[in-house]
Parts: structure tokens; C-alpha cells; sequence
């Protein structure tokens, strides 16, 4: 999966769980749950989207990289097949 | 015959609308079935079914029209009834009975003088009454059932009747529904009677909600009655306590390494589990004021406010909160918060909370003062998860602590067991192994 394709999987999913977000308008490099205002639940809820979307699993130790967008898009790159 | 009325919708939630039905008469349905879509101020709700039975009929079509809560809107015929139909069986606690006879029974032969005497020492109107004998004909079995089952009245408060009115069953279902007196109808039925026909004639029009209104105003509308009526009724009484969730967090991050991320359990799913299993040990925050005392609650039913990315929040509830694993817990928050955000809740999840717990952490707050849900009488709130130094056996370390606070009805408990309820939050926690 390339860097396109990461980033169309996060934003997909980002839309289930807050449909009114512009993706135009998030920040790659910040904080996603604070630009956004998601809880841990929506957090939670979007990490599960893109395991189950991609077959990716996101383990404990690395949530951390799931706080931006950035993060997120290079992980996906990074450990998709 | 069962009466399938408009179920308690929630707190200040005493009207809706009929979206739909989802079954249609002569199908089959279960104990817990969804058998209906509602629509109330807060949500569309799927309402369910407490019977097995058959769907005899459906009494009122989908539409605009405000059903108070209590309104008939099916009858169902149970199981029994339809298997052996001269088995006598309980009337289900909570509903109207109604005879499972022939709509004309009124004018068969009357019953035998002792079935007679007993009614009238039970003061039972045999003229409402279905046989379930032969032929139709009213056993002692069947007044001393009547006797038992609650009155329409009871059921159906806003339905007034004071003198017995010779009318059809499905007349009476009618009236009922539309909370029309039968004394005030003519009545040119058979031998009589008020008809059904005379029931949809005299029908007020049902009140039409002028408007379409978006969801979250109509929401906004019944927080601001829910909370009103709380902050003018209930004499709150407030206490917070600061919680070290070391142990907690450390046991959390222990099994969730393990765990593929669909199985995560989010500390929410801790303090949720430790507030069910408290309210248990402390019963009188768990329950309902009920009109001028307090009414315990057998079960703890949750309610978790999940609030709504439109605006506005809702407080449906964990069904039996205390009796779930932290995993069974964990499936059905998730499956919880994402109905209530798109809308979709069960009139159960509205109607049965009997303590709510609000967690505010994840907006970045220490401490929440809870408004307390009427006619619930306490409610819990957590902050965020913050690093703290703290002394432990006389050592200064950091660890996460968390303030939890209660709001509680002064009219039910004082200080102190709100306290030891607070207290009891605190211990659970200190061993999340067992939660």
C-alpha cells in the first residue's frame, strides 16, 4: 500500500466515525484526537477501522504512532504487504 | 391476550412517534424481539418485546402523531394461549391482561352465582372478563386472575373510566390507545355496545407535530427538562476523592499488549466495572425516586453518558453492568456508543438505568460535578488520567491518579454512604485482576 492509498484508508474510515470532518483542513503532523476532538472511543473505533480495512493489526506499543496522521500513513506503508 | 403498550422511554420522555413496525400480525415473537422503531426527542429508539407470543393485531399505523407512553399499540397472544387455549396462565406483572375470548363475549350467558360472588368480593367486573372455561364461559380462576393483573387505570394512567361502559374489546383497545373516555361515546354497537366504529368516529385527531425538527435541538429541548426538573427537585449533595489507578494502569497495559487491537479494553471499561460492582455494595445510590420515597433497584443497569458529535449527549444503559467480564463489558460500550451516535438505542437502554456515570477525561477536565438523571438518584463522574506525585508508605512517586465524584440525592443518602461508595470505587480499583 502506498502513501495515497494509506492515507485514503484513514480518511474512509475517519468519515464513519466523524462525518463532518474536512479532510482538507486536518493537519498531518498534529494531534488527531485533540484537532478533532475524538474520545478514546472514536480513537479507539478508528485503529479497529483500519485493522479491519487493511488486516493490519496495531499493537499496544505502537498506538503511539497513530496519533497523527503522519504517523499513521507511514505505519500502514510500512508494515502492508 | 397481552396488551403491547408504548414502553418508558426515559427520563422526562413521555411521548413518540411510530417510525415503524418490523413484524406483522399472525408473526411469531420472542422475549426481547425488536418488534418496533420509535422516535422521541432523543433518539429513534427499537423498541422491544417482553413476550413470547403471536402478533394478534396492530393497533396504531406509523406516523406524525405524538403516542403518549402507555399507549396500546398491539395485542399480542401468547404462546400458551394459542397452544392450549384452556391452560390457565399468569398475567405478565407488568401489563394489561385482556380476555382471550370472543369479541362478543359479553353477551353470552353470565357466569355461575359463585363465579359471581367472587367477582364481587373481588370487585372484579365480570363484563370486562374473557373465559378462559368452555365455550368461552368465566372460571373463579379467571376473576381471581383479573383480580391480580393491574387495572387499565393503572397501566394506562392518562385514560379516565370511571363507570363500567359496555364496549367491544376492540373498542375498549381503541379507546384506550387514544385516551378517549368510552362514557362519552355513543354507543350503537351490537346489544348496546360502543363499537369500534363509534371509538374511530369520536377519535380526536391525533396532535400532529408541526414541524420537522433536527434531531439535536429536539435533543438539546429534553436535557434542558430532564436537567431543570433535576436541578429543582433533587437536593444534590456533592464529594470527590482522588484515586491512584497505578495498579489499574499497569494491569491494563499488561493485558492489552497481549491483545490484537479489536479486543482493547479502554480504561473506561475499568471504572465502569468498578462503579457497577460499588453501587451494588452501596444499593441506595442505585434505584429511583419514586414519588415521594426511594425505590432500590434490583440490577445494576449502567447508564454511560456518551455524549454526541452534533451536539448534546444521551446516558443509555449497560444492562447488568456488574455481572459482565471487562471483555463483555468492552463489546458492549463499543456497540453501545455507536448506536447511540447514530441514533439507533433500544427503549430498554433508556428506560433502565439506575445509576449513570459520566467520564469526562478524554476532554481534558480533573473533575466533573454531575447533574443527576431524574428519577435516578446518583450519578458518577471521572477526569482525566493524570500524572500526580503521591506518598506511598511514606515515599514521595508519581503516578496516575484520577478524581472520581459523585452527585448524590440528599433525600436518599447522606455524606457518609456516599462516601463508602466513593470508597468502594477506590478498592475495586486497587485490584483490577478482579474486576
Amino acid at each position: 500500500m502506498n502513501t495515497q492509498e494509506a492515507r485514503q484508508v484513514i480518511f474512509e474510515v475517519l468519515g464513519d466515525i466523524a462525518p463532518e470532518v474536512d479532510p482538507s483542513i486536518v493537519d498531518d503532523d498534529l494531534d488527531l484526537t485533540e484537532q478533532l476532538d475524538l474520545d478514546s472511543m472514536d480513537y479507539l473505533n478508528w485503529m479497529v477501522g483500519i485493522n479491519e480495512v487493511t488486516g493490519i493489526d496495531i499493537p499496544q506499543r505502537d498506538v503511539s504512532r497513530f496519533l497523527t496522521i503522519a504517523g499513521a500513513v507511514g505505519y500502514i506503508v510500512e508494515h502492508s504487504s | 391476550m397481552i396488551d403491547f403498550l408504548l414502553p418508558s422511554l426515559g427520563a422526562d420522555m413521555d411521548v413518540a412517534k411510530l417510525n415503524c413496525w418490523l413484524v406483522k400480525p399472525g408473526d411469531t415473537v420472542h422475549k426481547g424481539q425488536i418488534i418496533a422503531e420509535v422516535e422521541t426527542e432523543k433518539a429513534t429508539l427499537e423498541v422491544e418485546c417482553w413476550h413470547d407470543g403471536v402478533i394478534e393485531e396492530l393497533l396504531v399505523e406509523p406516523g406524525p402523531a405524538r403516542l403518549p407512553v402507555g399507549t396500546l399499540l398491539a395485542r399480542i397472544r401468547s404462546l400458551d394461549e394459542a397452544a392450549q387455549p384452556l391452560a390457565p396462565h399468569e398475567p405478565p406483572a407488568e401489563l394489561v391482561t385482556t380476555p382471550p375470548a370472543e369479541p362478543m363475549h359479553e353477551v353470552s350467558a353470565q357466569p355461575p352465582p359463585p363465579v359471581r360472588h367472587l367477582a364481587h368480593e373481588l370487585g372484579v367486573d365480570l363484563a370486562a372478563l374473557g373465559g378462559s372455561g368452555p365455550d368461552g364461559a368465566i372460571t373463579r380462576d379467571d376473576v381471581r386472575r383479573a383480580a391480580r393483573a393491574p387495572t387499565p387505570e393503572t397501566a394506562v394512567p392518562f385514560v379516565s373510566r370511571p363507570t363500567r361502559v359496555r364496549a367491544t374489546p376492540r373498542a375498549r383497545s381503541l379507546a384506550r390507545s387514544r385516551g378517549i373516555d368510552l362514557a362519552d361515546l355513543p354507543a350503537t354497537g351490537p346489544q348496546g355496545m360502543v363499537s369500534a366504529g363509534d371509538v374511530e368516529r369520536t377519535a380526536r385527531p391525533p396532535e400532529i407535530i408541526d414541524e420537522p425538527e433536527d434531531k439535536v435541538s429536539a435533543m438539546r429541548r429534553a436535557i434542558a427538562r430532564s436537567m431543570s426538573h433535576s436541578k429543582r427537585e433533587i437536593p444534590h449533595y456533592y464529594l470527590a476523592t482522588t484515586i491512584d489507578l497505578d495498579r489499574s494502569v499497569k494491569w491494563l497495559e499488561a493485558a492489552n499488549e497481549e491483545r490484537p487491537v479489536t479486543q482493547r479494553i479502554l480504561p473506561a471499561a475499568l471504572l465502569i466495572k468498578a462503579t457497577a460492582l460499588a453501587a451494588r455494595e452501596v444499593p441506595e445510590v442505585n434505584g429511583h425516586w419514586v414519588g415521594d420515597g426511594f425505590a432500590p433497584a434490583p440490577s445494576v443497569h449502567l447508564g454511560v453518558a456518551i455524549s454526541i458529535r452534533e451536539g448534546g449527549l444521551v446516558a443509555p444503559a449497560l444492562h447488568d453492568a456488574d455481572h459482565l467480564s471487562l471483555d463483555e463489558l468492552m463489546s458492549r460500550l463499543r456497540d453501545l456508543v455507536n448506536r447511540a451516535r447514530s441514533w439507533r438505542l433500544k427503549s430498554s437502554e433508556m428506560s433502565d438505568p439506575t445509576i449513570t456515570m459520566t467520564n469526562l477525561g478524554d476532554r481534558g477536565v480533573e473533575t466533573a460535578f454531575p447533574v443527576i438523571i431524574p428519577p435516578q438518584v446518583a450519578m458518577v463522574g471521572f477526569g482525566r488520567v493524570v500524572d500526580k506525585p503521591v506518598a506511598v508508605n511514606g515515599r514521595v512517586l508519581v503516578h496516575p491518579v484520577v478524581t472520581a465524584s459523585l452527585a448524590a440525592d440528599h433525600r436518599v443518602t447522606d455524606g457518609h454512604r456516599g462516601g463508602l461508595f466513593l470508597a468502594s470505587i477506590d478498592r475495586l480499583l486497587q485490584e483490577p485482576e478482579n474486576l
